[in-house]
């Protein structure tokens, strides 16, 4: 299937699933569940870095409408598409990455995925309980929300994947 | 000249991050006080109508303490005016009375959308401007205060909630009559504190607290909560009064909107007053 419609379908369905179905789930603990860096995550390996910001950018304002947060998520997309190019260079091979794989858990492996996307999550969950509270005072709170958050996060990142890319592989 | 493209081309990808950081954030920082327009928010036609259509489906969830939550409130109004039972359903109705005019007026709406997690939580409803809402009115259920409107569609409006940081409504800790403002510090969905008590006064724990009704924008008397504990601010002779809300937002759904008849004569009066010349710190 064409990159570009595979790529605008998972588009659509991140943000369905963001915004009706992740935003309205709270466990407590400060745990606020965030699958759309996913999205940015599997973008293709030659995607341009306007490309990658664009979408993040898009990406987060759509999820911004829906969940009035008024810019957050596109300001925490936006770092992590800005930043993915540098980590991804910092954890590929040296002669690059193959073309043909996609930057998922089951092309590249546990142990890449592991490291650039758990890197990766950090930095915007991080960033979007620093821009929500911006208050120093209140460190550990955003600490807290941000290390909760992120293994929540990350582990229904990993079940996502194999609903939507085996999905991707089948058509 | 030639620097300064050299410059433009080697710091360009940088340059376009800053660029569409500073649209978001900027986007992020005026929203927080100043919405201008409806468009960019759940209340704009299109995401509350798929919000709404969400709400159709999750919110049978609660529905059986939704319907018990509204009758013990349905029985509670029916002990007070036992003539007229059925003038109090959802429709507006006026009195004619020379000795009490009528000074608020109540708009049910349902909440499509809401959250209690995030920093500033915001409730989506689906009554609007064709309802007759405007901003900064009141917003309250059946056991107490939720918030103000902070923006209005024609067929949606987004409250901001008592979960936010700088809700600042003006309440009584009833017994003693002291007053203060709500806050929220971002931490529990279940409790919120009132500052600006001093710390002269002992509070009772358990003792209610309820709108002052100052600002027009609640009729007095309206609940908020309980006092569940008092701290001492450090440094100041003030108490940080810790309330327990009575209205669990979690699965908060049948509302309504206070519409203050007398609101516009109150605020012509006193924008009579002469501006004080520093400003207060609240």
């Amino acid at each position: 299937m064409n990159v570009v419609v595979k790529n605008s379908i998972r588009f659509v369905i991140f943000v369905l699933l963001q915004a009706l179905v992740f935003n309205q789930i709270e466990i407590g603990f400060g745990i606020h569940l965030m699958v759309q860096p996913l999205f940015i995550m599997l973008l293709p390996f030659e995607t341009g870095i306007f490309t990658l910001m664009i979408l993040g950018f898009f990406l987060g304002l759509i999820i911004d409408i829906f969940s009035n947060t008024y810019g957050l998520h596109a300001s925490s997309l936006l770092i992590m598409a800005y930043l993915r190019p540098i980590i991804f260079k910092f954890y590929g091979p040296r002669e690059g990455y193959d073309p043909l794989k996609e930057p998922s858990i089951f092309d590249m492996g546990s142990r890449w995925f592991l490291f650039v996307f758990g890197y990766l999550l950090l930095i915007h969950h991080f960033w979007y309980f620093l821009v929500e509270i911006f208050r120093f005072d209140q460190f550990l709170l955003i600490l807290q929300k941000t290390i909760f958050s992120v293994i929540i996060s990350y582990l229904l990142c990993i079940v996502l994947q194999t609903f939507i890319i085996k999905k991707s592989k089948a058509k | 000249m030639r620097n300064f493209i050299a410059f433009f081309k080697r710091f360009r990808v940088f340059l376009f991050f800053a660029v569409l950081q500073i649209v978001a954030l900027s986007w992020h920082i005026r929203y927080l006080s100043f919405p201008k327009n409806q468009y960019l928010t759940t209340a704009s036609a299109v995401t509350g109508k798929v919000l709404e259509v969400e709400n159709d489906v999750t919110k049978h969830f609660n529905l059986s303490k939704n319907n018990v939550n509204l009758q013990s409130e349905n029985i509670s109004l029916r002990k007070k005016i036992p003539q007229s039972l059925y003038q109090i359903n959802r429709k507006l109705f006026k009195i004619q009375d020379t000795v009490f005019e009528q000074q608020y007026e109540y708009i049910p709406a349902t909440v499509v959308n809401s959250s209690v997690t995030r920093r500033n939580n915001y409730f989506t409803i689906n009554a609007g401007s064709k309802q007759g809402i405007k901003r900064e009115m009141g917003v309250f259920s059946d056991k107490g205060v939720v918030g103000v409107i902070h923006n209005v569609s024609e067929h949606y409006s987004v409250v901001k909630t008592v979960l936010t940081k700088d809700i600042n409504i003006d309440v009584t800790i009833e017994p003693i009559g002291l007053f203060g403002f709500l806050k929220w510090n971002g931490h529990d969905a279940k409790k919120g504190s009132v500052t600006g008590i001093s710390n002269d006064l002992k509070i009772k724990r358990w003792s209610r607290v309820v709108t002052k009704g100052g600002s027009g924008i609640f009729p007095k008397g309206m609940p908020v909560g309980k006092v569940y504990e008092t701290k001492p601010v450090e440094g100041e002779p003030l108490w940080d009064v810790v309330v327990l809300f009575s209205e669990n937002f979690r699965t908060l759904q049948n509302v309504y909107v206070i519409k203050n008849l007398l609101i516009d004569e109150q605020k012509a009066l006193e924008k009579q007053i002469p501006p004080d010349e520093e400003e207060e710190d609240l």
